[in-house]
């Protein structure tokens, strides 16, 4: 007679409430960590933030959040095709009076997945600064991006027209930067970031 | 005397890329750099340690029939709540390392110690092994980094090696560039070997 496969429940059973206890302990470890750490993460997270605003606009000495749905209304307002790609603003004060905006924009046309930064504009329409948060780019080539020698370039120019990125020496006073040798689509991705942080702050100075 | 075997062996004899062939994907993602190798080693020895002596401890309870998803559990839990901590309380280190942990949990180098050594051997003694292996990945990763640097950056751990007159090979550092090195110092290990029986 052929052998007949005979399931043991028992077994089954067994190894299945051993495995979920296994799995019932993992999980209130996780919880546990999660409870503990989560308020520390998002004091760190706010915290950088923070200092990367003041980095960017450092005339300002404190930041008030535009609210979301106002910011989104912008979005739509200056033709945005993708809400993820604008994803904060802030108006910098000092002595109770506006001195410039911080816009943290998110440019998904990176050369691996959207590259997250802070853009500060002074009121008189200037570039102050800029600043990259977050981003996935080729290490060697678009990680350059974060350097001074490349992102230094925006400081000082016009928040009032497009910033263009060429690929050789830009004559002085334009408002042209050149891009990273070997990475012009995440010289774009970025310029095109400071491009839509100057559109809000264009779209904000002309509504008032 | 055997912990000393068990904690030399992974770092030359049994290396686990260039012998064993374990965790060729984080290997090839993120050698670009000097320091990017050193990190991912670094993290991956962390918890490659935790990993083996969690399993090593637990291998009396753990029955055979299940013991691969425990271990894929055991494992997961442990690179996320290590990567929780060092968030929360070693920002600095987490943001140099912080982007190669939830690689790791992918890394099967962890989840083929567990299984190869951990398993069926002491806490000591997979403590050992997991040392071991783990120097022994981020000296082979230092290694594959340096020579992508080198050629790809005129660079060694950020430092310009040469005049601004050299011309990076830039394939190098791109993905083309992690496999022929790879392969090439396989190959060489092999031929040395060889040559030595």
């Amino acid at each position: 007679m052929a052998n007949k496969v005979q399931i043991d429940w028992k077994e089954v059973i067994r190894l299945g409430l051993i495995l979920l206890a296994i799995s019932a302990v993992a999980a209130c470890l996780l919880a546990l960590t999660n409870y503990v750490t989560a308020g520390t993460i998002e004091q760190l997270n706010s915290d950088i933030n923070t200092a990367a605003r003041q980095e960017v606009l450092s005339k300002a000495t404190d930041f008030e959040q535009v609210p979301g749905d106002k910011l989104a209304f912008i979005g739509t307002e200056i033709g945005l095709e993708n809400p993820e790609e604008l994803v904060e603003a802030y108006v910098g004060t000092s002595g109770g009076n506006t001195v410039g905006y911080t816009v943290k924009t998110a440019p998904s046309n990176g050369y691996s997945g959207p590259i997250e930064m802070l853009t500060g504009i002074s009121t008189d329409g200037v570039v102050q600064a800029i600043a990259i948060l977050k981003q996935n780019e080729t290490p060697g080539l678009g990680v350059k991006a974060t350097l001074p020698e490349f992102k230094d370039q925006f400081n000082g120019k016009s928040a009032l027209e497009e910033v263009k990125v060429v690929k050789s020496k830009p004559a002085a006073d334009s408002n042209e930067i050149q891009a990273i040798t070997g990475a012009t689509i995440t010289s774009k991705a970025v310029a095109d970031g400071v491009n839509l942080a100057n559109q809000v702050y264009q779209y904000q100075t002309q509504s008032k | 005397m055997n912990f000393v075997k068990n904690l030399t062996r992974g770092i030359i004899r049994e290396n686990p890329i260039f012998v064993l062939l374990l965790g060729m994907c984080p290997t090839l993602a993120v050698t670009t750099s000097a320091v990017n190798g050193m990190g991912m080693g670094l993290a991956t020895t962390a918890v490659l340690i935790g990993s083996n002596v969690v399993i090593s401890a637990m291998r009396k309870i753990i029955p055979d029939n299940i013991r691969i998803p425990a271990f894929v559990v055991i494992i997961a839990s442990f690179v996320t709540i290590i990567g929780m901590l060092m968030k929360a309380y070693l920002p600095t280190l987490d943001a140099a390392l912080g982007i190669f942990i939830p690689l790791i949990v992918v890394n099967c180098i962890i989840l083929a110690r567990a299984e190869a050594f951990a398993f069926s051997n002491s806490v000591v003694d997979s403590f050992a092994d997991g040392l071991g292996m783990g120097l022994g990945f981020t000296l082979a990763l230092i290694l594959l980094g340096s020579i992508r640097e080198i050629l790809g950056a005129g660079s060694l751990f950020g430092f310009t090696l040469f005049g601004p007159a050299y011309e990076p090979v830039l394939l190098m550092i791109l993905p083309p560039g992690a496999f022929l090195t790879l392969g090439l110092m396989i190959g060489f290990i092999n031929w040395k070997s060889k040559k030595k029986a």
